[in-house]
């Protein structure tokens, strides 16, 4: 018995897999009630320009960008499970933390921050696992 | 239910390799979660240290071996977490990886971290069962 996997698609102006110079990554992939959604970084969805800032600014990005994700595949932020986030500094750790309060329900999704060395000067990559 | 996947080759056993405490995979509420795999001889269970490169294709080799054995495929994975050794190859692996997700690649996070043994790679995945 296979379960069902689904591909969910970018919002308009998010980048695309299918696309030349895109990473061979989908936003999202739907299968067994979770929405697994891929480490998002901070981009314009208008534009799809990357959006450099700082640790807080580009966490606020993702964010917004996360919930208009999820709510596009029929999900929202108040169904996400568990999060990961990564940063480029763990002494950033209280700047991503105070905008991440903001976004979230209360209470919370299960999470884990970690520092790492993030590809192209990134600061933050934040990915989660939701409810379908 | 959970149920444990075995090895598909020896090779793949890295607890009877290497002492690892873990299961190659563990099959649970229809989607399949992947121990952490390394680029290690399928048959031999011998490590493969090589380029970025050659390390992601016989990771990205076991990973096929180990998902078709337990009755899915690459075309089903539904997330990967790609721990490379240095940021600076991100578009090394994408180049090796593109090849063996066609079909819709999954969701993808990928990040620097130190890997076992000096690998330069190893990847984290769940399918769909």
């Amino acid at each position: 018995m296979s379960a069902r996997r689904e591909i969910i698609a970018a919002p308009a102006g998010a980048p695309d897999p299918s696309q030349r110079g895109s990473p061979p990554a989908s936003p999202a992939v739907r299968a067994c009630d979770f929405i697994f959604v891929s480490g998002l970084t901070a981009v314009d969805l208008q534009t799809g320009e990357r959006v450099s800032g700082t640790t807080a600014s580009e966490t606020r990005v993702i964010l917004v960008n996360l919930k208009q994700l999820l709510e596009a595949a029929g999900s929202s932020l108040d169904r996400v499970v568990k999060v990961n986030v990564l940063i480029h500094s763990m002494l950033e750790a209280p700047n991503m933390n105070e905008v991440y309060a903001r976004h979230f329900p209360d209470p919370p999704p299960a999470r884990t921050v970690c520092g790492a060395r993030l590809p192209e000067g990134v600061k933050v990559i934040i990915e989660c696992t939701a409810l379908a | 239910m959970r149920e444990i996947i075995a090895a598909p080759f020896p090779g793949l056993d890295l607890r009877q390799h290497y002492g690892h405490h873990q299961s190659p995979a563990v099959r649970a509420g229809g989607l399949i979660f992947c121990s952490g795999m390394l680029p290690v001889d399928p048959h031999t269970g011998e490590r493969h240290h090589g380029t970025l490169t050659s390390e992601a294709h016989v990771v990205l080799g076991n990973l096929k071996l180990l998902l078709e054995s337990a009755g899915s495929s690459l075309d089903r994975l539904v997330q990967v977490h790609a721990l490379i050794y240095d940021s600076i190859e991100y578009d090394v692996l994408n180049r090796v990886y593109r090849q063996y997700v066609a079909h819709g690649p999954p969701a993808r996070t990928v990040w620097t971290a130190q890997i076992e043994a000096g690998f330069k790679i190893a990847l984290d995945a769940i399918a769909a069962a």
